[in-house]
């Protein structure tokens, strides 16, 4: 079938095999040694990570940098700087899907998987931070023999329990119920591989009886599609406003304490534009290294970096709108604490961590506003890295500065993270680069039957 | 007011194509085309396959409206419903509790909890009607030849009604009419 060419700018022009066969081929080639060097890299700092955690459940907290009054270290950083970084996922898939914004689609299927990812990493940090994992489940509101013992449905921290797992769940259906046509394409295609040996005869065995079962039976009836676009419609409706009531919600577990520079009303919308600020960041560096490594340059194409870096221009301002407005509100506030704890930003002891936060995510995006950096693949690699340094650091001048100077001067005290600090978030990069390089090599990484419905669109269009 | 028999059929609108022809076409402005013809000649028992869902499928095919807004709409509320009930079972009779100087029933600080809820309960149920209403999980079920899930695009028509017949229905928009066991 061959379509003819139209003038869309992301009008890919090659026939539906061609596309099926570009897209499958990472999974059904051996991996490359680059592969086998990242993800043995990816694998060894996972294992870190689980070293450190069960060290970590056998000496408890004491061994982190925590200490009174910074009681919220690099977990809580990590945990928001995860969370964060998932937002863009669902941002992709959902908003811009009502927004009929066409360059989602080559992008969404590997953005939903690295939201998800990056969600599970998040969920690790402050279900350790409790202190005693074990009984991490009486978060969950169950009747219990305890007396019955309920939690508190005024903080902030249930609630983050409630928008965390429902986000979790709902982008792993979106994303699952995304996948089902292109298993049923997978399942279809298994016929002409031809097993070499007895192992591979009983893998591919398993292989095919695992892509019938998760593909559900999916035949590609119109009456299913018919229901499927519907669930498409809704379930991105349904994501839009949880997305934004995610961070919202993180940021309420900050800015409804009455900490000063945590204690403000900007907080939610602060949060929500940081999030995709860092999530965009993130899916931009993914996808220079996933086209590249996969020869992907047709689907995901220079123009749909080029929409990612103007999203991060947009995000990068708002952020530094946020940033200014808390320094204004707290001068313009009258009140003394308020104001030390933000000069204390400025020229204290953690200076250098506002100033790198401030060289990242204020400075770098305006790179973004000349067309031939935003086409210049290293800038915008450079970019990508530079704006989650700058996020991250972020959480660490919000969560760290705010907290290390009590209002009392014999209270204060300096937060030095230990060398399990740095090897847990060194460590969460591993379980997240671990999950995303196996799912690249297992999964299609693009959305084929959303990318054949918009090449089949065009199509229909040219032919009017 | 449709009969009983009639929303039934509606609701689970995926058919078995058991017996009957296959015809494919080469190119979903083709599939549209031949669900056209296949409606207006008062075809009853049909689908047709693609690889991915085509614009203005469902008006050609004549499909009705999906119910999966409807289903979403009833459990979201049951959702919140359903929240807000053991909230207030909570907090006003099982542990009545004074936080923070705040009253026993403080509906704004529920809202994100109901919200959260809402979302969980109208999205799940979203794809489980997907699931039920398109009849997926029965996973021995194959498509109708194996080009359907990657190049290929079919219309499904019954034996009731003759070889003869889909062919005159589809005239030269049919590639090949084949029939199905």
């Amino acid at each position: 079938m061959s379509l003819e060419s139209v003038k869309n700018p992301f009008h890919i022009g090659k026939t539906f095999k061609q596309i099926d066969d570009d897209i499958m081929r990472p999974m059904e080639t051996f991996p490359s040694k680059t592969w086998w060097i990242a993800f043995l890299i990816a694998a060894s700092l996972l294992a870190m990570f689980a070293g450190i955690l069960i060290y970590s459940f056998v000496k408890g907290l004491g061994i982190f940098g925590l200490n009174n009054p910074v009681g919220w270290g690099l977990y809580i950083v990590n945990f928001v700087f995860w969370v964060g970084i998932g937002h863009a996922g669902t941002l992709i898939s959902a908003i811009l899907f009502l927004f009929r914004q066409r360059w989602r689609t080559s992008i969404n299927r590997a953005a939903e998987a690295m939201t998800i990812f990056a969600v599970m990493v998040a969920a690790i940090f402050p279900l350790i931070h409790v202190g005693r994992p074990w009984f991490v489940f009486w978060v969950f509101p169950y009747p219990n023999e305890r007396g019955p013992l309920w939690v508190n449905w005024r903080s902030p921290l249930l609630w983050d329990v409630f928008a965390i797992s429902t986000y979790f769940i709902i982008s792993l259906q979106f994303w699952y119920m995304g996948l089902v046509p292109d298993f049923a394409n997978m399942r279809d295609r298994q016929e002409r591989f031809k097993a070499r040996s007895k192992i591979g005869e009983l893998l591919l065995t398993v292989k095919k009886i695992t892509l019938r079962v998760i593909s559900l039976g999916w035949v590609g009836s119109a009456k299913t599609w018919h229901h499927y676009e519907k669930m498409v419609l809704i379930l991105s409706a349904l994501a839009t406003p949880l997305v934004l009531s995610v961070h919202t919600i993180v940021s309420f577990d900050f800015a409804t304490s009455i900490i000063p520079g945590w204690h403000a009303t900007i907080f939610p919308p602060y949060f929500v534009a940081g999030a995709i600020y860092s999530g965009f960041a993130m899916v931009l560096t993914l996808m220079i290294i996933m086209r590249r490594t996969f020869k992907l340059e047709d689907y995901i194409t220079m123009k749909h970096l080029e929409n990612i870096g103007l999203v991060i221009l947009v995000t990068g301002m708002m952020v530094s709108y946020a940033y200014t407005v808390e320094f204004v509100i707290a001068a313009y506030s009258a009140n003394k604490v308020e104001q030390y704890v933000f000069m204390n930003r400025l020229a204290g002891p953690y200076a250098w961590a506002f100033w790198t936060m401030f060289a990242c995510n204020v400075v770098s995006p305006h790179f973004m506003w000349f067309k031939k950096l935003r086409n210049n693949l290293t800038v915008l690699f450079i970019i990508s890295i530079v704006v989650n340094i700058g996020m991250w650091f972020e959480r660490f001048v919000i969560v760290v500065t705010s907290l290390h100077r009590d209002y009392l001067p014999s209270s204060w005290d300096m937060y030095v993270p230990t060398i399990y600090d740095w090897g847990m978030m060194l460590g969460s990069f591993g379980v997240f680069f671990t999950f995303f390089l196996l799912f690249v090599r297992t999964l299609p990484v693009i959305a084929i039957a959303e990318v054949k419905a918009d090449e089949a669109n065009d199509s229909l269009h040219a032919a009017h | 007011m449709p009969s009983l028999h009639e929303i039934k059929e509606g609701l689970f609108s995926y058919q078995e194509s058991e017996k009957g022809w296959v015809a494919t076409v080469r190119t979903p402005a083709d599939l549209l085309a031949a669900a056209k013809k296949v409606r207006e000649a008062g075809i009853q028992n049909w689908d047709c396959y693609s690889p991915c869902p085509i614009h203005g499928m469902d008006e050609a095919m004549g499909l009705h409206r999906s119910w999966i807004p409807f289903i979403t709409l009833v459990f979201a509320l049951l959702g919140a419903t359903l929240g807000i009930s053991y909230i207030s079972y909570i907090d006003l009779i099982d542990w009545s509790i004074v936080y923070a100087g705040k009253p026993y029933f403080s509906w704004p600080a529920y809202i994100p909890i109901l919200f959260e809820l809402s979302v969980f309960f109208g999205g799940t149920a979203t794809v489980a009607a997907v699931l039920i209403l398109g009849k997926l999980g029965k996973i021995s079920r194959k498509p109708i030849n194996n080009r359907i899930t990657s190049d290929g695009f079919a219309v499904w028509i019954g034996d009731s009604v003759s070889r003869e017949k889909v062919q005159e229905i589809l005239g030269n928009l049919a590639e090949e009419v084949s029939a199905v066991e």
